[in-house]
C-alpha cells in the first residue's frame, strides 16, 4: 500500500456511497467501489480523489509522526471543553411553582407549600461548593419549581456568589429559568442590575402553549401574562437578548413545528430548539397521553428544519439551535460544549446541580431520578461533604469512565461519533445501565436521524443551504 | 420467497441459519456483527460439528419479530463492514492511541 491509513470511521451512507469520518470530524463520502478500493491500499495516491481523502487527513503518505501531531492539536482543540471543568452550577432554590405543566417531573410544590425552599445556610454551603470549581467561568442558573416563586432566596444567592467573586475574580454569569409570569417590574430591574439573563419556555402559540404549560390558577391566561411580562422585560433591558426561550414537545406539538415556529418569530425570537420530551419517569398511562414515539419527533423535526431553512431562504435570519450545534462540530475545527450531548459526557464535570435541600446531581436528569427514589447520581450534600469527596470522588470517577462514546459498543465504531456524545444516565433510566444499548437506544436513533438528514443536506451542495448553515454558526 | 442459497439456510419457520467462513471473518467480527441484532432475535452461535472453520449462527425469532430473509442477509453485509473495521483498524489502531497520547499529554513549560 503506497499510503498509510488514519484513524477513521465509515458508514453506508446511502445506497451508493459510505460515508467516512476521521477522529476529528472530518468527513468525505465515497463511491462504493472506491471506498473498497481506498480501504484496499488500490487508489492512485496522485488521483484527485485521493488528494481529496489526504487533505481530510484519512489517510497520508508524509510522515505518520507529523499528521499525528496535527491531528493532535486539533483533538486537543475539539476537547478544550475539558480544560475548565465543572462551569454550569443548577441551583434550585425552592420546588414552588405556580404551573402545572403536563410534562413536569420535579414534583413541584403548591405556592404556599414552603417544606421544599432552600435554607440561606444550605444556600451559602452552595456558593461556596461552585466556587471550588477550578473553572475560571461560573454560570449559576436557577431552577425549580419557578425560582421567581422565591425571588429572595435568588437574589441572596447572587449576592453571596457576587461577593465571594470579589476574592475569586471569576467570570461569573446568572441565568433565571422561569415562566416570567410572576416577574414585575422591581425584579426585572434587580436582575438586569445583575447581568441575570432570562431563560423562560414557550411552546407554540396560545392554544398549545396553554395546553401544555397551564397555570394552577385556570382563571389566568398564561400566554396572555407571557406575553405582556415579555414585552416589559424586554422594554426594561432595552434590547430583545435578554431573554431565551426553550420549546418541549408533548405529543400535542406534534403536527404543529410550523406554528410554534411561526410563534416565536411573532414574539421577536430569532432562534429556536426543536427539543424532545424525555418522560422516563412517567407512569405508563400518563406516558401515553404525553409522550410519542421517537420516530414521530424525528419526522417533525425534519419538516420544522425545512421550514426554518425555507424561512431564512426568504431573507428571515432564524436558527434552529440543535442543527447549528451539530453543524458547528460538522464543518469547523472549534469545541462545542454542550452538556447533554458532549464526550466525555458533561455530568458533573461540565454542569452540575444543587437541589433545594443541598443534595448534589451530575444532571438535570439525575435529580429527577432522585424523585423516582433513585440516588444513584447524587454525589453528596453541600452541608454533609467537601468539594472535594463530591467531584472528585469514586463515584464521579466511576460514571465518567462509562461516558466516553469513543469506546462505548457501537458507538466507538460509529461514523457519526465526533459529532455525537455520550449520556449515561439517561442510559440508566431508560435502559438499566450507563453503558446502554445502542440498538434499541432513543437518544440514539434521535441524534443519528439528525446527523443524517444535516448530512443529507450538506450533500445537496445548494449554495443557499450551506449560506444558511454558516450564517448559524456564529 | 426467493430461494435461498448457501450460506443461508431456513432451518424451521422463523429460524434461519448463516454459516460463517472463519477464515474470511475474525471472531470478534461475528460477536459485534451479532451484538448489532440481538434486540430482534435469539442468537446462537457455535462451531459446524462437520467443519471446523465454519461457525453456525443461529437467528430464532423473539417478541413476535418476523425473520424474513432479508435479516440473514443484512447480517451478512453488517459481517463485511465489520471486518472492514476489524482489518482498517488494526492498521491504524495504534496511531488512534498516539493521536489521543499526543493531544493528553501534559505540557512541560521550561
Ligand atoms: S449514540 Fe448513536 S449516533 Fe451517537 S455515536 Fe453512539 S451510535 Fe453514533
Amino acid at each position: 500500500m503506497a499510503y498509510q491509513l488514519l484513524p477513521f470511521r465509515f458508514e453506508w451512507f446511502n445506497e451508493n456511497e459510505y460515508l467516512l469520518t476521521n477522529e476529528v470530524g472530518e468527513y468525505i463520502f465515497l463511491q462504493n467501489n472506491d471506498f473498497q478500493r481506498f480501504v484496499n491500499g488500490e487508489l492512485d495516491e496522485h488521483s484527485e480523489l485521493f488528494y481529496d481523502i489526504e487533505s481530510k487527513q484519512i489517510a497520508t503518505t508524509d510522515k505518520v509522526e507529523d499528521v499525528v501531531q496535527m491531528l493532535a492539536t486539533k483533538f486537543r482543540t475539539k476537547k478544550s471543553i475539558l480544560r475548565d471543568f465543572t462551569s454550569l452550577h443548577m441551583v434550585v432554590p425552592t420546588l414552588r411553582c405556580n404551573s402545572s405543566c403536563i410534562y413536569c417531573q420535579v414534583a413541584r410544590k403548591n405556592m404556599d407549600d414552603h417544606s421544599a425552599d432552600m435554607t440561606k445556610k444550605t444556600a451559602k454551603n452552595v456558593v461556596k461548593t461552585i466556587f471550588q470549581s477550578p473553572s475560571p467561568c461560573i454560570k449559576i442558573e436557577f431552577q425549580g419549581g419557578d425560582p421567581s416563586t422565591d425571588f429572595d432566596m435568588v437574589k441572596y444567592i447572587i449576592e453571596e456568589a457576587e461577593w465571594q467573586n470579589l476574592f475569586k475574580k471569576k467570570e461569573l454569569d446568572f441565568v433565571i429559568c422561569t415562566n416570567l409570569t410572576l416577574l414585575n417590574k422591581d425584579m426585572v430591574k434587580y436582575l438586569k442590575k445583575h447581568k441575570c439573563m432570562i431563560s423562560t419556555s414557550l411552546d407554540g402559540p396560545k392554544d398549545l402553549h396553554d395546553t401544555n404549560r397551564p397555570l394552577q390558577n385556570k382563571k389566568l391566561d398564561h400566554h396572555a401574562i407571557f406575553e405582556k411580562n415579555l414585552a416589559m422585560i424586554r422594554q426594561i433591558w432595552g434590547n430583545n437578548d435578554c431573554v431565551s426561550a426553550l420549546m418541549t414537545t408533548s405529543k400535542h406539538s406534534l403536527g404543529r413545528f410550523k406554528d410554534i415556529i411561526d410563534e416565536y418569530i411573532r414574539l421577536g425570537f430569532n432562534n429556536i430548539f426543536l427539543r424532545s420530551l424525555n418522560p422516563y419517569g412517567f407512569a405508563k398511562q400518563y406516558k401515553e397521553k404525553i409522550a410519542y414515539p421517537v420516530e414521530e419527533f424525528i419526522a417533525n423535526y425534519k419538516e420544522g428544519l425545512d421550514y426554518i431553512i425555507e424561512l431564512n431562504k426568504q431573507g428571515t435570519f432564524f436558527v434552529e439551535g440543535f442543527a447549528a450545534l451539530l453543524l458547528k462540530r460538522i464543518l469547523t475545527p472549534f469545541a462545542t460544549g454542550f452538556v447533554d450531548l458532549q464526550s466525555p459526557a458533561g455530568v458533573g464535570i461540565a454542569g452540575a446541580i444543587y437541589d433545594y435541600d443541598g443534595n448534589v446531581y451530575v444532571s438535570d436528569e439525575a435529580r429527577m431520578m432522585a424523585r423516582f427514589m433513585n440516588y444513584y447520581f447524587k454525589l453528596g450534600n453541600v452541608n454533609e461533604n467537601t468539594y472535594q469527596e463530591m467531584f472528585n470522588g469514586e463515584l464521579l470517577h466511576h460514571i465518567i469512565a462509562s461516558a466516553c462514546n469513543e469506546c462505548l459498543p457501537v458507538c466507538a465504531e460509529c461514523v457519526f461519533q465526533p459529532y455525537c456524545g455520550a449520556d449515561p444516565v439517561r442510559n440508566m433510566s431508560e435502559q438499566g445501565d450507563m453503558v446502554g444499548f445502542r440498538p434499541t437506544n432513543e437518544m440514539c436513533k434521535k441524534t443519528k436521524a439528525i446527523i443524517h438528514y444535516l448530512f443529507e443536506l450538506l450533500q445537496k451542495h445548494d449554495p443557499e443551504i450551506n449560506r444558511i448553515f454558516w450564517s448559524w454558526l456564529n | 420467497m426467493a430461494v435461498m442459497k448457501f450460506p443461508v439456510v431456513e432451518l424451521a419457520k422463523d429460524k434461519f441459519q448463516v454459516s460463517v467462513d472463519m477464515s474470511l471473518y475474525a471472531k470478534e467480527v461475528i460477536m459485534a456483527t451479532i451484538y448489532k441484532f440481538s434486540h430482534l432475535f435469539y442468537i446462537h452461535q457455535q462451531t459446524d460439528t462437520n467443519n471446523q472453520t465454519l461457525v453456525n449462527v443461529i437467528f430464532e425469532s423473539k417478541d413476535n419479530n418476523m425473520i424474513t430473509e432479508d435479516i440473514p442477509k443484512q447480517f451478512c453485509n453488517e459481517l463485511i463492514d465489520q471486518q472492514i473495521r476489524y482489518n482498517t483498524n488494526a492498521q491504524f489502531g495504534h496511531i488512534r492511541d498516539m493521536i489521543v497520547q499526543e493531544a493528553f499529554k501534559p505540557v512541560t513549560s521550561k
